[in-house]
This record gives structure tokens, sequence and C-alpha cells, in this order.
């Protein structure tokens, strides 16, 4: 179950239940004196309630993405150093490290090789204050590439980050619906406002680019018939 | 337009030479062996230009391209500085060391050369080419440009081939090859740089007011005389490599 | 810290990709610009923001009476501040090393706008003298750069000319030595001459066969496109920008290093480069005189005032 409200920093987030099981997510705190609870940014409230434990955070659209432990991005590779290889996941930002052994079998003698300007779909595995951010490329459940590793071909844009975050975890977002019923593509969602796309046809992938990045300003009810029209003013 | 009559009725520019003459080249390589890797010495009528080329080396402390980290990983870091004392013009004028007109002309003159030097084969590596003009009758770019191709040569760094450039003007219609400064005082005209025997441009310069209709007319005879630039530049490269050849033996 | 931009290889070589089959990310065919849209303050002279696709700068023109240098008498002054803030974009830092890439490109810019406009005589520096030798008027044009997708040498060549043309300056009149300014309301404010409009036109190269080709190969089918986005420009292997205006005279003229081209291939560009001045400035001039239209003369603004009350 799912409610959204708007919040502004000075707002008080009304719990309207309280539950001894309680989960607070991002941009909110919690005050122990009055036993509150403290928005920390502006953005929509997310209430989800999942048996006994309630879950609050609040989803606003910032522009520069920060790394979080457990995250799936998208990095190009720009550099090695030593044992690993810089990668960054924002323009103008500190880069961040991907071990050359945080591959799925890899060992000193066999590992992936990677180039600079290489894009890679990974992990972020450590992300503390005081170290340097690290990724790495393997999916920790089943310890197999999980489809993490080097992404080839096809071509990466920008989205918002919280439009990337949307379409990664609701599996039936609208937009990407819409799109796997006009053509066949292989799409990766990073959460730092990545998206990486291939399809067989060049003028198919500007097209499904175009009508992704142009989704994150149109409504739900007016998805399917704008990529009818960008796809038909592309000539497919 | 003025006093002077820059190109008589019967043909002869203001100097004596037809429209299609360049002035007297002449070229040295090596002038300089102690205290550079490359060195050269162009001379096009009265301008004449020294270039020192340092490089490639690993990278300068004093340099301004900047420290190790700097350093480019796909080709060499090349920066150009031309210095212009005030005694090379007619009048003495002192210039800033940061004169916008000439870091315009480095700037174009590095980027133009970045393309012709081999660059896979100089990764992580300083080229410092310093420029200094002993006296200026025109032609600056084109005489600069000649000069740093001679260096490099001599300095032994792999170039995809010559760049040679010269200065056309326009007087009423007719073009004029190689300018002096008082046709470039008093005239417009553009600096072009041709790759080799080819009709490729590397660089084209044009600073002034210029009829498009003539453009033409001035590219096609400047590439002629950029060839003619080449092959003298060529003549006195060989000379040079015979000479050395010869002592070697 | 990452100083650039990251264009993946991926990125690079679809867009290169796209344009060898004519097709560009944003749907444009190589040869073809960017919508441009030009706002003229209302309620000023001399103020315009002028924006292609994403790139958009602003240009104000302001004035006022100095003393006019003492080699050029007869002359006013004239100058161009284009000063390009991190303001709109992280790639233009302030205060550079002078050798780092940026700065390079931003000397180009500078330079190549003084040239096209100032240098090419524009704007006509002997009608802004006052007294010779005493007082002249003092033009100064403001760039500031607001959003980077691109193209800023094009865009900031609209901007300053139409701000120029636009601006009116207080008119004067002379009573022996003392000049006596008029107010805006008092009585109509005089254009600045323009003697011609001059604009830009960047094109970009691009081998497809890859850098060395171009060295060594004969072939001259270098991909060309106008008015490239960022990731265009980012990849792209030369530049040339022409400067043009309607009477076919080349303003000024540079190409710096890159691929090497053909002379032929130039001259197509000057010629391509001829058709889109004249549609740029068709277009300039008719939004201006849809302005000049729309304003209301000091008088009718008063009796504007006294029918509102």
């Amino acid at each position: 179950m799912t409610e959204q409200t708007l919040i502004i920093p000075g707002d008080d987030i009304n719990i309207s239940e309280p539950t001894s099981h309680m989960t607070l997510g991002p941009n909110i705190l919690h005050n122990i004196e009055n036993n509150n609870l403290i928005p920390t940014t502006s953005g929509f409230l997310n209430v989800q309630t999942k048996k006994n434990n309630t879950i609050y955070y609040i989803e606003s659209n910032t522009k520069r993405y920060i790394p979080n432990v457990n995250d799936f991005v998208i990095g190009t590779v720009v550099g090695t150093i030593s044992e690993n290889y810089r990668v960054s996941l924002n323009d103008f930002s500190t880069t961040v490290l991907l071990n050359q052994l945080a591959f799925p079998n890899a060992t000193k003698k066999n590992r992936p090789f990677l180039k600079t300007g290489d894009l890679i779909y990974a992990r972020v595995l450590r992300s503390d204050p005081d170290l340097e951010v690290e990724l790495d490329c393997i999916d920790p459940t089943t310890g197999k590439e999980g489809g993490f590793g080097l992404l080839n071909g096809g071509l990466n844009f920008n989205v918002k980050l919280a439009f990337a975050r949307y379409l990664l975890f609701n599996s039936n977002a609208e937009i990407l619906n819409k799109l796997v019923s006009k053509c066949q593509f292989e799409i990766a969602i990073g959460v730092n406002g990545k998206i990486w796309l291939k399809t067989d046809d060049l003028k198919t992938t500007i097209a499904c680019m175009t009508s992704i990045q142009q989704s994150q300003n149109w409504s739900k009810s007016e998805i399917s018939n704008k990529v009818d029209a960008i796809f038909k003013s592309s000539g497919l | 337009m003025s006093r002077l009559e820059l190109y008589s009725p019967e043909g002869i520019r203001i100097d004596g030479r037809r429209f299609n003459e360049l002035r007297q080249f002449t070229s040295q390589l090596n002038t300089h062996p102690n205290v550079s890797d490359g060195s050269s010495y162009v001379q096009q009528g009265n301008s004449k230009v020294i270039c020192l080329v340092q490089g490639p080396m690993e990278s300068l402390s004093n340099t301004n391209a900047g420290g190790a980290s700097k350093l480019d990983h796909n080709g060499p870091i090349l920066s150009i500085n031309i210095n212009y004392p005030p005694f090379a013009n007619n009048v003495r004028k002192k210039r800033m060391r940061n004169d916008r007109r000439l870091q315009e002309l480095c700037v174009v003159l590095k980027r133009c050369f970045l393309k012709t030097i081999v660059s896979k084969n100089y990764a992580r590596t300083v080229i410092e080419v310093n420029i200094t003009v002993l006296s200026m009758d025109g032609g600056l770019l084109a005489c600069c440009c000649n000069a740093i191709t001679l260096a490099l040569i001599d300095a032994g760094i792999a170039l995809y081939d010559y760049v040679s450039a010269i200065s056309i003007g326009l007087y009423n219609q007719i073009p004029l090859l190689d300018m002096n400064t008082l046709e470039e005082n008093d005239l417009s005209f553009i600096t072009i740089g041709v790759v080799g025997d080819s009709d490729k441009l590397n660089l084209v310069l044009c600073e002034d007011k210029l009829p498009l209709d003539n453009l033409e007319a001035l590219i096609s005879l400047g590439i002629e005389g950029c060839h003619r630039i080449k092959q003298l530049m060529d003549e006195q490269v060989r000379l040079v490599g015979t000479d050395l050849l010869s002592k070697k033996q | 810290m990452a100083r650039d931009f990251d264009i993946s290889t991926n990125q690079s070589t679809f867009v290169l990709e796209a344009l060898k089959q004519n097709i560009r990310l944003d749907g444009r065919k190589l040869l073809q610009m960017r919508d441009l849209d030009i706002h003229i303050s209302p309620d000023e002279y001399g103020y315009v923001e002028v924006s292609l696709g994403k790139t958009k700068v602003a240009c104000r023109v302001s004035s006022e009476i100095t003393k006019p240098y003492e080699d050029r008498p007869f002359e006013g002054l004239f100058q161009i501040k284009s000063e390009i803030s991190p303001i709109c974009s992280p790639f233009f830092e302030s205060g550079l090393t002078s050798n780092s890439k940026q700065s390079n490109d931003e000397l180009l810019i500078s330079r190549l706008i003084e040239k096209a406009i100032r240098r090419s005589g524009a704007l006509d520096v002997e009608s802004l003298c006052i007294i010779a030798g005493e007082k002249c008027w003092s033009v100064r044009a403001d760039l500031q750069f607001l959003d980077y997708d691109g193209n800023f040498t094009d865009i900031s060549c609209i901007a300053v000319i139409v701000a120029l043309m636009h601006y009116r300056k207080p008119d004067l009149e002379i009573d022996g030595d003392d000049i006596v300014l008029f107010n805006v309301d008092q009585r109509e404010p005089t254009p600045l001459s323009i003697l011609h409009i001059p604009i830009c036109i960047t094109f970009q190269f691009y081998n497809p066969n890859g850098d060395v080709e171009n060295v060594k190969g004969d072939s001259n089918d270098e991909l060309i496109l106008i008015d490239s986005t960022l990731l265009e420009e980012k990849i792209s292997l030369g530049s040339m920008t022409l400067t043009l205006n309607k009477n076919k005279e080349l303003c000024q003229m540079i190409k710096s290093g890159g691929l090497n081209i053909d002379a032929s291939v130039i001259m197509n560009c000057c010629i391509l480069a001829n058709k889109l001045v004249d549609e740029l400035t068709d277009k300039i001039q008719t939004l201006l005189k849809i302005d000049a239209l729309s304003r209301k003369s000091g008088m009718e603004r008063e009796l504007q005032v006294v029918n509102d009350r």
C-alpha cells in the first residue's frame, strides 16, 4: 500500500497508527525528545505498510547522485589506479573505485580488461564517509554475474534521479510497458540517473531514448499516444 | 586608398614582386643544437623567426603545461609560446605577455600541430615550442607555422606531413601572395596552412572583411604558394639530412 | 575530481554511426540548426536572451559618455565583455591557468566575437563621437552565458548583434561645451548605427574512418554538421567558424587545426553558410521590426498613463 503527500522541511509527519515496528528511509530523521519525525528535504512522503512493519521515506528529485550501498549504477571507466579502475558516476564529481577482481570468477590472471570510456553496470559495494566509494560487478546473492559488468554497444543517456529510481523499482512502469509493445530492447537503469539502451537499429534506439527522456514530463495517460507519435515521426 | 601604390597597373607590387611571387624564403635547421632538441630559423623576406623545440619529455615543472597529473594519455601536451620583443617591428612597441592576439595565435598553432604530430607515439609527454620573432614584416602566423614544422622535424618528432603556411591578401579582386607589412596594413588577408602536397587545409585564419566570391581565388593561390614553400623546406631538410649522413660515415 | 564530461565509448561510437546515416540524436539532419529563439526584453532597450535548443546566452548593451582615446579623437569606444562563468556549466571554471583546455576555448570564443563584430566594423564607432577629442559614447556589450549545450560561438554572436541593433542611446543636444541628455520620456532615444549584421556559423567535422585516414587517405568524405550539441562538440575532430553578412562578405574565418579539410569542401561550407546567414538575418530583422512596432513612443506612454488614471 502506498500513499503520497507533499512534504516541506518544517512540516510534521503524521504517524497515523504508531506501531512498534517502523523503518525510516532516506530524508527522514527521528527526533527522540518528542518522538517526532523530521523531514530533511522537500518531496513526497511515502508510507508503505508490510505486515507489521511501516516504512517511511521521502522521495525527492535531486540532480546529483550520492552513492549508497547496494545501489545499481551505470558508470564510465575513466582510468586505472593500480588494482582498481576509476569509474565516474556523475560528470564533474569525484570518481569511485572498481576493483579489477570484483568480477565473478576473476582471478589475478584471468580478469576482464576494461578500457577508458567503457560503460559498466555495477553495484555500490561500500560507501563510507571516510573511504573512497567502491563498486563491484557481482550479484551478492548468487555470486554470479547477474546482469552486471561491461555494457557493449548501445547508447547511454541521462534522466532525472527520481525518474531512474521509478523505472528501476516499478517493474510495470507505463513507459517501459509501452516500449515493450513497440520494439525489442535491452535496458540497464542506474539510480545515478543514467540509462543504457540497446536495440538492433539506430533509429529505434533514438526513438526509445527520446520517448524515455521526454516521458519524464508526461502524465501517465499521455504516454501511449506520445510514444506512438515519436515512433511514427522517426519512420518506424 | 592610400598614397602608396600597392599594385601598379603593370602588375608590380610595392616591393617589385608580381602577384604570385613569394618573398625570398630561407631556412636553417639545428641552429641551436646545445640548448634545444630541435631548432630552426625561418626568413621570409624581412620577417625572421627562430623556433626552439624542447621535447618530447616527461614533463617540466616550470612549464605552464601543468604538472605530471595533467599529462594526456592519448597524446602529447603541446605548449606553444610566441615571444614578440619590442624591437621586432618598425615601430617600437611593447607587447604584454598576455596579449590576446598572440595567445590566440598560440592556441591556433597548437591545435594545428596536435593533429599533425603522430600523437599516439608521444602519449604522456610534453613538447614545448618557443618562438622568438626577430623581425616582423608581415605573415606572422605563416612564419611561425613554417618554423615550427622545421623545428619539429629537426627534433625528430614524427609528423604525418609538412605543414606549410602563407598569407594571401586581396587588392581589387587580385590576390597577392605572401604579404609584407605595408600590404597587410592596408589590405585584408587570410592565412592558410596546407598539409604536404595535398589540397587539404589544416589552418585557415581570416581577420578582416573579404568578399566571399574572392575566397576561392585566394585559397587556390595560397595552396600553390604553400606547395612551393613545402618544396623549399623539403630541400633544406634533405640538405641537412644528407650532410648529417655524410659525416656519419 | 573529474573536471570534464565523461563521454563513454558507447556514446561516441553510436553518435558517429548515426551521423554516417545522416541521423542526429535529436532528430535533426546534419545541416539543420536547432530552433533559434530570441527573447527581447519588452520594457527596456538592449537586453536580449537567445537560445538554441538548450544553449542559452544573454546580452546587455549599455553606454556612457567618456573621453575618446587620444590617438583616435573621432571615434567612440566599443567593447565586448565575454567571460564564461561556471554558471552555464561546471566545465568552465573561473580563474584557470592559461594553458588549460577550457581557457583555450574561452579565449577563442571571446576573440572570435571580438573579430566578428568589433573588428569587422559592425558598429560604426565614428557615429559615437559627440565632441571630437572631448566627449564620446562608450558602448559596452556584456555577454552572459547561461546554459551550455554546445555551439556558444554562433549563439553569442547573434545575441550581441541583436542587442546592439535593439539598443537605443539617450538623445542629446550640444549647447556650446555643455551636453544636455534627454530622458527616454522626454525624447525618443536614438538607435546605434549598425553597418552590417555579421552572423557566425560553426561547422564540425568528423571522419567516418578515423583520424589517421584523414591525413593519409585521399577520400574527402568527412562528415560535416552545423549547430552541434555538447555531445557532438565533444567528439568532433575539428571545427571551423565562418562569419558572414548578408552582403556576401566574409568578416572572419577560423579553422584551427583539427581534421585537414579539402579546399573544395571549405568552399561548399561557405556557400551553405551564406544561405543560412540570409535566413537568420531575415529572421532577426523581422523580429526587431515586430518589436519596434509593439513599443510605444514616449508621448504615447504618457497618454497611456493619463488614460489609465
